[in-house]
């Protein structure tokens, strides 16, 4: 058992340093993809036809593909049109845009969810269609929306780990690397496994407190 | 000041209006009575640019109603509407419903805004429901918030979509009683309403309106208690005694 403790605090720094570009990804994919889920979702319900068309499309396309095909196709394939990014950078963009679409279904069904009375009301004292999205939809739609974007992130938490197969050195790729050198694999996958929990849990009790905070107003 | 003329509304193969025409000057109370799904609400809206009509015109103080237009928001701030269903914003207090249009569409200073918007609750006789939400007011209270929201704009007449239908029968008189003082005042109305006390008191003129067309239209009085149509007379008939 000490011996285990020992290797333990032996892989410990080094996974650290996985768990903090496991929060980047995450972060930076949630922020990515909440505001393109948002724009999505603002033209899923517009007037426009056309943009209604476009986000219906973009959707449809993203979520028929896997994320890791989406993954390898940004890191990979882009460079050879001349985009190129690296592993961290083609990480957040991908899961961003693979989560938007996600994001985009959110949005739009808390949007849809305002009484249409109220947007009459809105227009009938003179307020114009952004004036009404900002001052009368987005204040309520983000309420409801707010518990099932819990459940988003945490899953694009554990989603991050899908970058670890294009070279990002986050938390499942470094337990990826310690493991193949170590053959020590029953303490890092442990190890891996109760540090995406210790992230995962508090999410959770979170997502659970605003649902029980929202579902009565 | 309110201009209709011969305007009708198809909602696809339905015509809902069918060549309607009326005005309504300034100050003067206009009633619109008739069953359901006559088109009273429909020509409401219209004048409201909430609905599209197929032909005619709708004026107001001279601007062409078209709902496609930026002028809309102009007529729009002249010309408020009070609904049914309150529709009140239920994420924002009494007061804040009030201020939101003199605040967000008019420009005005905020203090200036909330200031007469106390004025305007104390004067539908909710000065002690300034920080109530919505949902915490009753009907009659949400309808006298919407009314003073309305009031707010400084409209140039405000439109009434059966502003009691919604109502526990003991709001009613709350209701009517605050807009027959705004009438009272002058203030330029057209109601749609299934209140004949109501209209016999407080209105001008009354339109009788059955399938989309105005099938008799008078003052009040002599229309309320001398119906010369047969189909106005069956009509008020069975609005008054509904048992018979």
């Amino acid at each position: 058992m000490s011996d285990y403790l020992a290797r333990s605090a032996q892989y410990f720094p080094l996974l650290l340093e996985g768990v903090t570009l496991t929060i980047v990804v995450t972060l930076g994919s949630v922020f990515l993809s909440s505001i393109l889920g948002l724009v999505w979702a603002i033209m899923a319900v517009s007037k426009s036809r056309i943009l209604r068309g476009i986000s219906r499309t973009f959707i449809t396309i993203i979520r028929g593909i896997p994320i890791i095909v989406q993954l390898f196709y940004i890191y990979f394939v882009l460079p050879e049109l001349g985009v190129n990014l690296t592993a961290l950078q083609a990480g957040i963009i991908g899961l961003g845009l693979a989560y938007s679409a996600y994001q985009a279904e959110n949005f739009r069904a808390g949007i849809e969810a305002i009484d249409k009375g109220q947007i009459e009301a809105a227009h009938s004292i003179g307020m114009t269609d952004g004036l009404i999205m900002r001052r009368v939809i987005l204040p309520q739609a983000v309420r409801i929306v707010l518990p099932p974007f819990g459940n988003t992130i945490i899953m694009l938490l554990k989603d991050s780990s899908l970058v670890s197969t294009i070279t990002v050195a986050e938390l499942t790729r470094q337990g990826q690397l310690i493991a193949s050198s170590t053959f020590d694999n029953m303490t890092v996958f442990t190890l891996v496994a109760l540090m995406y929990l210790a992230m995962a849990v508090p999410l959770t009790f979170l997502t659970r407190h605003l649902e029980k905070r929202y579902a009565t107003s | 000041m309110i201009s209709v003329e011969d305007i009708r509304k198809s909602f696809g193969p339905l015509e809902v209006i069918k060549g309607v025409s009326f005005n309504v000057s300034q100050g003067e109370v206009v009633c619109i009575i008739g069953p359901s799904g006559s088109g009273k609400s429909t020509i409401l809206r219209c004048i409201n640019g909430l609905e599209t009509y197929n032909s005619g015109a709708i004026t107001f103080d001279g601007i062409k109603i078209d709902p496609g237009d930026k002028s809309i928001v102009n007529v729009r701030t002249q010309l408020s509407m009070v609904f049914q269903r309150f529709n009140l914003f239920p994420h924002r207090t009494a007061l804040e419903n009030v201020i939101e249009g003199p605040v967000q569409v008019k420009r005005e200073k905020k203090a200036d805004a909330m200031e007469r918007g106390r004025e305007l609750l104390d004067k539908v006789g909710l000065s002690g429901k300034l920080d109530a939400y919505p949902g915490s007011l009753s009907g009659g209270q949400q309808q006298r918030v919407a009314i003073a929201r309305a009031l707010a704009m400084r409209p140039k007449a405000i439109l009434f979509d059966e502003p009691t239908s919604a109502l526990d029968p003991e709001l009613v008189g709350e209701v009517l009683s605050v807009m027959r003082d705004l009438a009272n005042e002058g203030m330029t109305m057209v109601v749609v309403t299934h209140e004949m006390g109501f209209a016999r008191e407080v209105a001008d003129r009354v339109l009788f309106l059955e399938s989309g067309v105005i099938m008799e239209e008078g003052s009040a009085s002599e229309l309320l208690r001398n119906p010369k149509h047969e189909r106005t007379k069956d009509f008020l008939h069975r609005v008054i005694n509904p048992l018979e």
